[in-house]
């Protein structure tokens, strides 16, 4: 579970990005963010796994805190996965290294274990042929899905999507999707900043609305949908669902 | 009217052959370890000056622009004259005494630290080429700040600066010809001492332009051949 106690986070003083939030994730379930551009969802993203210093609150991963002086940074992110919009595999590596080095470096796997897992992960997103390509070959959503399972290899409790889709055209979104709505039939605990409507309608549990550095709404997906409280959520909600 | 008997067997010659021989071997392996020098310590200069820490910055700055700035002849003649006098007195008549070769290490030395300030500033730009997400992503699956570097950032960024590192080696081998001003009998050096013996300079004059020629000729193609094996796969190519 993930709990987040008043989070506050700044870049400049008195211009708070992520701004007292307060939140819980728990377990097997599937939480969307959305919210406009410039709200924070990246920066909130990466409070989560330690990847932004922030200033006040605290970030509790089972009940142990990010800053605690015994909690071990590394050791955290390596149970969270994290994917990104602009995917960000390692050009210089092929699709297998991608996966395989953290792995290996920081779970201290075999080479022989980690390519038998490196290749399993490969067939369950679709794309076993192309373990010894470079990123560069690929088509972006073949990018995405390496680099999801980049993240699975390392066995994380714990999946964050930063709009993952939407550096893809739409043709690859799907193929994306689909892996992240299977992910999410098997149990996975998934944050989620998308503004992909219908995937937060079909697959998540939960829906955040974010707005200046605050959660401003969280409702179940159907009444986030049906019945919007707040004037800002039903304004974004008009204008991205149009 | 121009008169001049040209005697091109000074270059092969006895004694001069094996002085001619031994000048450009010289030549060769003083550029090629002040090179390896200028790589390691010019890596690590560079990761000093994009680390979060700031005294690291401000060191690996004031060690660029002093180096950089310095002419490579007065920091040869630093490291030849005044370097040596700066060690405790025992030590120093000890050097003197039993290593032979003294001005080819000392030449070693202010080549690669020389050359080492220029790559650092190479490194930099590639350090800096890549883009910030690759650091969050590595960070993300778990990796230390050292195995990201050492695994992600750093051979990412050699790739990105092949190009530029190319031109720094080149000048590198020229600039060893430098040496010669603090007694190493390198390539220019010895053809300038078998001309004092011969007055057959244009001879060896020549012979050691083709020598800087033969080798950068070789470097280039060295280079070209390891730009096309680091190169990264749906990147922008390079075509000549
Ligand atoms: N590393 C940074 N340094 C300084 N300012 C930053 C940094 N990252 C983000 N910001 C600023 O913080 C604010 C929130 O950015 P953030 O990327 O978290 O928003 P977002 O909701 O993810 O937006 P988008 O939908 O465009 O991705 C923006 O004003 C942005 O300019
Ligand atoms: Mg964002």
């Amino acid at each position: 579970m993930i709990e987040i106690r008043n989070l506050s986070l700044w870049y400049r003083r008195g211009h708070k990005v992520v701004d007292d939030v307060s939140t819980v994730f728990p377990n097997g379930r599937t939480i969307v963010i959305c919210g406009p551009s410039g709200s924070g969802k990246s920066s909130f993203l990466r409070c989560i796994n330690g990847l932004e210093r922030f200033q006040e609150g605290e970030v509790l991963i089972d009940g142990k805190s990010l800053r605690a002086r015994e909690t071990d940074i590394h050791q955290v992110r390596a149970r969270i996965g994290m994917v990104f919009q602009h995917f960000e595999l390692y050009p210089h590596m092929t699709v297998l290294d991608n996966i395989t080095l953290a792995p290996r470096k920081v779970l201290k796997q075999s080479a022989k274990d980690a390519v038998d897992r490196a290749m399993q992960l490969l067939t369950r997103v679709g794309i076993p042929e192309n373990a010894a390509k470079f990123p560069g070959e690929l088509s972006g959503g073949q990018q995405q899905r390496v680099a999801i399972a980049r993240s699975l290899a390392m066995e994380p409790q714990a999946m964050l999507f930063d709009e993952p889709t939407s550096a893809l055209d739409p043709e690859m979104i799907k193929e994306v999707l689909e892996v992240m709505i299977d992910l999410a039939g098997r149990g996975m605990t998934m944050v989620v900043v998308t503004h992909e409507m219908g995937f937060a309608r079909e697959v998540a549990d939960e829906v955040i609305f974010m707005d200046h550095g605050r959660f401003l709404e969280r409702k179940s997906s159907t009444d986030f949908f049906e019945r919007p409280d707040h004037p800002r959520t039903r304004e974004f909600l008009s204008r991205i669902l149009r | 009217m121009f008169h001049y008997d040209f005697d091109w067997s000074v270059l092969w010659r006895h004694p001069y052959g094996a002085m001619f021989a031994k000048g450009v071997w010289t030549t060769v392996s003083l550029s090629l370890v002040a090179w390896g020098i200028a790589l390691a310590l010019g890596l690590m200069v560079a990761l000093c000056r994009v680390m979060p820490c700031r005294p690291a910055r401000i060191l690996g700055g004031a060690y660029v622009e002093a180096l950089r700035n310095i002419p490579l002849l007065v920091q040869l003649f630093f490291w030849y004259f005044a370097a040596p006098a700066l060690l405790p007195k025992a030590i120093e008549r000890w050097l003197y005494a039993n290593v032979r070769d003294l001005p080819y290490y000392l030449a070693i030395l202010a080549l690669g630290t020389y050359t080492a300030a220029r790559v650092a500033e190479a490194l930099r730009s590639g350090l800096l080429a890549v883009p910030p997400g690759q650091l969050r992503a590595a960070f993300s699956t778990g990796l230390s700040q050292t195995g990201t570097y050492w695994h992600v950032i750093v051979p990412y960024a050699f790739r990105i600066v092949v190009p530029l590192l190319s031109t720094e080696f080149l000048t590198c081998f020229k600039n060893s010809s430098l040496a010669m001003t603090v007694g190493v009998m390198e390539a220019t050096g010895t053809a300038s001492y078998i001309d004092s013996f011969t007055f057959h300079g244009l001879e060896t004059t020549t012979a050691a332009s083709l020598v800087y020629l033969a080798t950068s000729a070789s470097v280039i193609l060295l280079m070209t051949w390891i730009e096309k094996k680091l190169h990264i796969p749906g990147m922008i190519v390079r075509r000549d």
